[in-house]
């Protein structure tokens, strides 16, 4: 599936801001099943260079900085993108206790992995956590099968919501409230994981939406996507979406692996101003024919 | 006879030994070197000692040499402490410990650039995984930054103490930005000063080679993009317990001492910001933490970084000393791993030993931690502020089984080193020689590949008998550190020249200094304008002390009044409906004197004032400190007055009076005539100018009796200076109209506003101007107009009064609109040249503002 990405997003200031300092983790990746043909950046006001870098997970971010006033600032990132149909590797009918043995005693395995077994700036679990995942996850359940009843649990049992948590929002408090979006899902899911000694990442993304049936497709109606990479042995990284309670297949693009959010947000910045802002993003993931 | 006695002091000194001590050698005797120390100590005496120990307090005081302690409840300076007695090693001894160190060095350097690149230790499982990926300091950020010389670690220190095997042992590595020895040489030139026959008959080496050395490698890092760099030393600022330091290296070594606010990255560059232009900073040597270095790629809320920075790093254009991400070395868990790497990295079996460590993420290691606590010292693996390291054998049953079962729950926090007896040294404590536990920080600087070793170091003694408490929040003492050779040594100094000495770079002022001086002027002419006042009115408390206990004459009442609209401490005596407060004034009166948490009082304005002469204190000679300390002094003494004792406070105050002058004529004596000096000049002239106004609007706004006027006007004429001026030119007759026309008018008497109104244009005239030299900027313009206003009043017509009110609606209305004109000069000022105080934010985009409903 071949597709057209937009990602807007416009700050507005109530001061002007007279310097500002941004990464972006905008750039969708090239990877196996997935090839970026095209990608461009626009930004107004437009700086004197931006700096592109690869971070140390191999995602590209973009470093920019503003030092005239403004009250504004426009940033466009549109890709050409072509996901490939993803073939599942044979389900591994290894468990959720022998793959974390494997990680222990495994050399090589522990170094590739053990960043994506730590807490993380966003991520940190308790005893509730761990109880929440404890049915799911049972050391003699097969891993595969234990993560999709994961993901499969936190779709039913939990209500998405947006505007109801903040990226500060901590995790007990989405436990609890069983309310979140994307994100907070993701984040439960992979301290889930994380607790029961396994190793699972953040995927930062988007998602193809259809408008509902007979209804043109609104401009700006898409969205960032977040979901989970979970590494499963004889299988390598599997994803997995507990926000839809899917396999990401050819709707998933993706942009970027990070430990969590804060590895790989989308737009990050620091400004000096002494007023609020406003910030108004619009997505638009557009198939084409191929 | 000396000999004699020397025996005694050392043999008195020798009884109270009680483990395995520095004097004394390895076959019982006592080393040479010491001997020569014990004599000279000898010859001076024990009394003399005990004097000679006062004067090192005294001038520790005298040069501000603090450590700032930061829950320490009285106040937040803490005055360094120095023992007489140096700390001193041979330097046969030395040369073995240098090799050590400058191995251990390369070592950590290696480590350093594997963790930050191949990682290969963790590959080959020679350090564990955790220890970097569970490392607080490794900064994913920082993996491809490289510095363009060899060594990533430039700077590094190291605590060392003697172990039972008589070497020296390393018990701690500083890698992020090591601090010490700034106060190692501060040690050695009070030193010098207090004890010049010390060093009469034993030689030792001098510590200036490794600043030397310092300057050297900033000026290679700094040549790579400038042939004359422009350097700047990084400051948390003066909150930082080692802020002494900051500004004392920084002057000495001729660097520009900067906080984050003063920094900024444009253009793929770091810039200072002056109060009239960028100018590109090539090194930075910094004392802010890792993390707090850069809020847009580490700690997100961190306002003592530069954001952008790390950017600017992998580009090359700027050098940071050293580079964020070295903290991920301190970590005490790959102590125990050391002997491997370094047979891995360097195929060479380790020098110099450390403490045995244990790391509890290893099943075997971990019970052996568990069964042995007692004798083992616990620790966090990632330096962590608050986590105390716990001695085994000082705890309980129940307090050894609760730390068991933390250590249980995560043991791979967990670090335990052998709690090994370390050496004593002699300290003098309480007028006596006696043996104290002793810990020796070494610098190390790197050349680019190589290591150089300062010879000498900061040594920090227990002040308690056998505990080894050392660090200076605990209450450490420090000691000058002797590297004693047999024959004098030659020095050569090589001495880093200046390419272009035109450069004025390092005396650069930055917006922040600036806002600071101005402030510094303010602030002391309003705790003089306040100690000046209160004189006036206790003079005149006291000359109606026959009346006490009656109804306070009416003249006593405005001057009460003009107090507080002075001090802006509402209601305080204007309390409209309830005058009970008349009764008894002195109440009110002192809390405006000594009560430091009341805003507006003079104990709560000296302290504004101390902190802020703390911002800049860069900016004092050693008189304008030695000033600043009789201040501090005052204070003191200014927050115990009490109306039981009105002369003790008048006293007070005219103490305090006199040193707030000595600072003026300090400053205006010594500073040079740059942007700051006329900051500051603007500032005192603006503060004497409000305050001036507001006093005499209270006085004169309305009319009182002649009698009572006239008792206002000679204390108006007072609080101007003018009194005695007046009088010899109109004798005994006194009349608003001559008074006016004087306090306005006057223009070569110091206090008139004329006169404050001149000197503060021709201050704000001395100050860049970025647009066109002949137009006069906001601030230029707001003063002439205040000024014009002065300048055309007429007395007869300011003095009339409403008939029924007794309102002087003229004289008010004249003095408020001056009063707000010269109010404005501040915003204005802050405009032109303080801009830079915007406040910073970090933000990530949210992924819950997005407006939709499915995802």
């Amino acid at each position: 599936m071949r597709y057209k990405l937009r990602h807007q997003t416009i700050y507005s200031y109530v001061n002007s801001v007279d310097n500002y300092h941004s990464v972006l983790c905008l750039q969708p990746q090239t990877l196996p099943n997935q090839i970026c043909h095209n990608f461009d950046l626009s930004i107004e006001p437009s700086p004197t260079k931006v700096y592109p870098r690869k971070d140390f997970f191999g995602n590209i971010q973009h470093y920019f900085s503003l030092h005239e006033p403004h009250k504004t600032l426009k940033v466009v990132a549109t890709s050409d993108i072509e996901v490939l149909p993803k073939i599942l590797p044979p389900i591994s009918s290894i468990t959720c206790g022998e793959a974390r043995e494997k990680f222990k005693n495994e050399q090589s395995l522990k170094i590739e992995l053990l960043q994506f077994q730590l807490p993380s700036h966003f991520i940190d679990w308790d005893e509730e956590i761990k109880s929440f995942a404890q049915d799911c996850l049972a050391p003699t359940k097969p891993l595969f099968e234990g993560v999709s009843q994961l993901s499969t649990k936190i779709f039913k049992e939990f209500q998405f919501k947006s505007g109801f948590t903040s990226v500060n929002t901590p995790l007990k408090t989405v436990l609890k409230e069983k309310k979140g979006v994307c994100q907070d899902f993701s984040h439960l899911a992979i301290a889930c994981l994380r607790s029961m000694g396994l190793a699972a990442r953040y995927v930062s993304g988007y998602i193809e939406t259809l408008p509902p049936k007979g209804k043109p497709k609104l401009q700006g109606s898409d969205a960032s996507h977040a979901w989970i990479s979970v590494y499963i042995p004889e299988m390598g990284w599997c994803e997995f979406d507990p926000t839809n309670n899917i396999i990401p297949q050819e709707k998933h693009i993706i942009t970027a692996y990070g430990r969590d959010y804060a590895d790989v947000a989308p737009l990050k910045g620091v400004i000096f101003s002494s007023g609020e802002h406003k910030v108004s993003v619009e997505v638009d993931v557009i198939g084409k024919e191929n | 006879m000396t000999k004699d006695i020397s025996l005694s002091l050392l043999n008195s000194y020798k009884k109270v030994i009680n483990s395995y001590d520095e004097v004394i050698d390895h076959n019982g005797l006592v080393k040479p070197y010491w001997q020569s120390l014990f004599d000279t100590l000898e010859s001076i005496g024990i009394e003399e000692l005990e004097v000679r120990n006062q004067e090192i307090i005294n001038k520790l005081k005298e040069n501000g040499v603090t450590y700032n302690v930061y829950d320490n409840n009285n106040g937040i300076n803490r005055p360094w402490k120095l023992d007489p007695i140096p700390f001193l090693i041979h330097q046969k001894e030395w040369q073995t410990i240098e090799k050590g160190l400058k191995q251990r060095a390369h070592l950590l350097d290696l480590i350093l650039r594997d963790i930050y690149g191949p990682q290969l230790l963790i590959k080959k499982s020679i350090i564990p995984a955790e220890l970097v990926f569970d490392n607080s300091g490794f900064l994913l950020p920082c993996f491809d930054i490289k510095q363009k010389l060899q060594n990533q670690l430039l700077l590094y220190a190291c605590d060392m103490a003697r172990g039972p095997d008589g070497k020296m042992w390393l018990l701690d590595n500083r890698t992020q930005s090591p601090s010490g020895s700034g106060y190692a040489l501060e040690n050695r030139t009070v030193m010098a000063k207090v004890f010049p026959e010390l060093n009469k008959n034993i030689y030792r080496n001098r510590l200036s080679p490794y600043f030397n050395h310092l300057q050297q490698t900033v000026a290679t890092l700094g040549n790579i993009s400038n042939e004359n760099p422009n350097v700047v030393f990084l400051t948390p600022g003066p909150g930082n317990e080692t802020y002494f330091e900051h500004v004392y290296l920084s002057s000495y070594l001729g660097y520009t001492l900067v906080q984050g606010s003063d920094l900024m990255v444009r253009d793929g560059f770091v810039w200072l910001k002056s109060i009239d232009q960028l100018e590109r900073v090539d090194v930075i040597i910094r004392r802010v933490d890792d993390e707090w270095c850069d809020p847009l790629e580490l700690k997100e809320n961190s306002l003592l970084g530069v954001p952008g920075l790390l950017q600017v790093m992998r580009l090359g254009n700027v050098a940071v000393l050293n580079p964020p991400g070295t903290s991920v070395v301190e970590n005490y868990g790959l102590m125990a791993f050391m002997q491997n790497a370094c047979k891995f990295l360097l195929d060479e079996p380790l020098l110099m030993n450390s403490v045995a460590t244990w790391w509890c993420g290893q099943p075997k290691e971990l019970n052996f931690v568990l069964e042995n606590i007692p004798k083992l010292i616990i620790k966090k693996a990632n330096r962590k502020q608050g986590f105390k390291s716990i001695y085994g054998r000082m705890l309980t049953k129940d307090q050894l089984l609760e730390l068991q079962t933390m250590i249980r729950r995560n043991p791979k926090d967990f670090v335990a080193q052998q709690e090994v007896s370390l050496s004593t040294t002699p300290s003098f404590i309480d007028g006596k020689l006696v043996p104290r536990f002793a810990a020796m920080r070494a610098f190390l600087v790197s050349d680019g590949n190589d290591y150089k070793v300062m010879q000498g170091g900061l040594t920090r003694s227990s002040p308690v008998k056998d505990k080894f408490v050392i660090s200076n929040q605990l209450g450490g003492l420090s000691k000058d550190t002797w590297i004693v050779t047999d024959t004098p040594t030659e020095h050569y100094e090589r001495i880093v020249v200046r390419k272009n000495t035109s450069n004025q770079h390092n005396n650069s002022l930055t917006s922040r200094n600036a806002e600071n001086l101005f402030w510094v002027g303010r602030l002391l002419e309003r705790t003089m304008a306040l100690t000046s006042f209160l004189k006036i009115i206790l003079d005149r408390l006291n000359e109606n002390v026959n009346d006490k206990g009656q109804k306070q004459p009416e003249y006593l009442v405005v001057l009460f009044k003009s107090l507080t609209h002075l001090t802006l401490t509402y209601p305080g005596f204007t309390e409209e409906e309830d005058t009970s407060i008349f009764e008894n004034p002195t109440t009110e009166l002192f809390s405006l004197i000594s009560d430091v948490k009341k805003r507006g009082s003079v104990a709560y304005d000296i302290q504004t004032l101390l902190r802020t002469t703390q911002q800049v204190s860069e900016k004092w000679n050693y008189d304008t400190r030695r000033i600043i300390n009789l201040i501090e002094e005052s204070l003191i003494s200014i927050k115990s007055s009490s109306s039981a004792n009105i002369n003790q406070a008048t006293h007070g105050l005219d103490m305090l009076y006199t040193r707030l002058f000595a600072f003026y004529g300090n400053i205006f004596e010594t500073l040079p005539r740059d942007n700051g000096f006329y900051l500051l000049e603007a500032g005192k002239n603006i503060e004497r100018i409000l305050s001036l106004v507001s006093v005499l609007r209270s006085a004169f706004s309305f009319k009182n009796n002649e009698e009572v006027e006239n008792v206002l006007m000679e204390a108006v004429l007072e609080n101007h200076h003018l009194l005695a001026q007046y009088r010899n030119i109109y004798k005994s007759h006194i009349s608003l109209v001559t008074v006016l026309n004087m306090i306005f008018l006057e223009k070569n008497l110091p206090y008139t506003l004329s006169f404050l109104l001149d000197t503060l244009s021709n201050c704000l005239s001395k100050l860049p101007k970025s647009i066109e030299p002949n137009r006069l900027n906001l601030a230029e313009k707001t003063v002439l107009e205040a000024s014009t206003k002065i300048k055309l009043i007429d007395a007869e017509s300011l003095i009339k009064a409403d008939g029924d009110t007794q309102y002087r609606p003229e004289l008010d209305q004249t003095l408020a609109q001056v009063f707000d004109l010269i109010s404005a000069v501040t915003s204005n000022l802050t405009s032109l040249y303080f801009n830079h105080s915007v406040i910073q934010h970090s933000f990530l985009e949210t992924i819950e503002k997005i407006n939709s409903d499915e995802i």
